[in-house]
């Protein structure tokens, strides 16, 4: 990996159309602004994560595994709701 | 009731008060916008989002105090704003908001994402999966027995 510093105002250019400017330096965070094509997808790596783990949870639905696995995890019966979410949620599927 | 096919419930009637709407969708489903939040008595406190848009996409889902009593919100001032929250203080869970967490199967067993709680406005039903960038909370978090509370 190329490691560069770079003080607070400094640019850092990537190819011809992608720049990065160390906008703010703080004590545990850096500010950084980033200028690139509107095509090109730009977020935080934890983004990333969250959209792979949906993908990966997208896949599971409602089956039946999970839910038997779950189960025996949070023993159903003494689970309850708070009242706002029985109003809210309470729903029976007409299947 | 409106009614909605779906791929693992078949033909489901929901209450429109159950819809939630997510303004920007989620990560990697972002034209997912409406979801139906569905419980059922088997297996509550398991909480089902099932997209109204696309038939075979549902999440299964829990709250997040059932896994972590202690959990605390971070979410970002543009999440607040994106569903109608006040931005300068964290909302109430329970009270304000409901918090839940997207339940995953890896291989080593069932984990959360605790990173990225879905929290809904309970007044607008709108909303946003909040990933907490300095929380520290895992994406995925290992469930097991012990760690599960009612709430």
């Amino acid at each position: 990996m190329l490691m560069m510093s770079r003080r607070e105002g400094e640019v850092i250019l990537i190819g011809e159309q992608i720049e990065i400017v160390i906008a703010h330096i703080g004590r545990s965070r850096v500010k950084v602004g980033i200028r690139a094509p509107r095509e090109m997808l730009v977020v935080a790596h934890e983004v990333k994560l969250v959209g792979d783990e949906n993908l990966a949870a997208a896949k599971i639905g409602r089956g039946a595994e999970i839910v038997t696995i779950l189960k025996k995890i949070i023993q159903l019966p003494q689970a309850s709701q708070s009242p706002v979410e029985k109003g809210i949620n309470r729903q029976e599927a007409g299947d | 009731m409106p009614v909605a096919q779906t791929t693992n419930f078949g033909t489901i009637s929901y209450n429109p008060d159950a819809v939630i709407c997510f303004p920007k969708g989620l990560p990697a489903f972002e034209e997912r916008r409406n979801f139906a939040v569905l419980q059922f008595q088997d297996s509550a406190p398991l909480t089902f989002l099932q997209s109204l848009e696309a038939p075979d996409l549902c999440f299964v889902a829990m709250p997040v105090l059932a896994i972590e009593p202690q959990y605390r919100l971070e979410m970002s001032r543009e999440d607040l704003e994106e569903i109608g929250l006040v931005v300068d203080r964290q909302p109430r869970m329970g009270d304000e908001v409901l918090c839940l967490t997207i339940v995953s199967l890896g291989e080593g067993g069932p984990t959360a994402n605790l990173l990225a709680p879905v929290v809904v406005n309970i007044q607008n039903r709108k909303a946003v999966q909040a990933v907490a960038v300095q929380s520290g909370y895992s994406h995925q978090h290992a469930l097991f027995a012990h760690e599960v509370v009612a709430c």
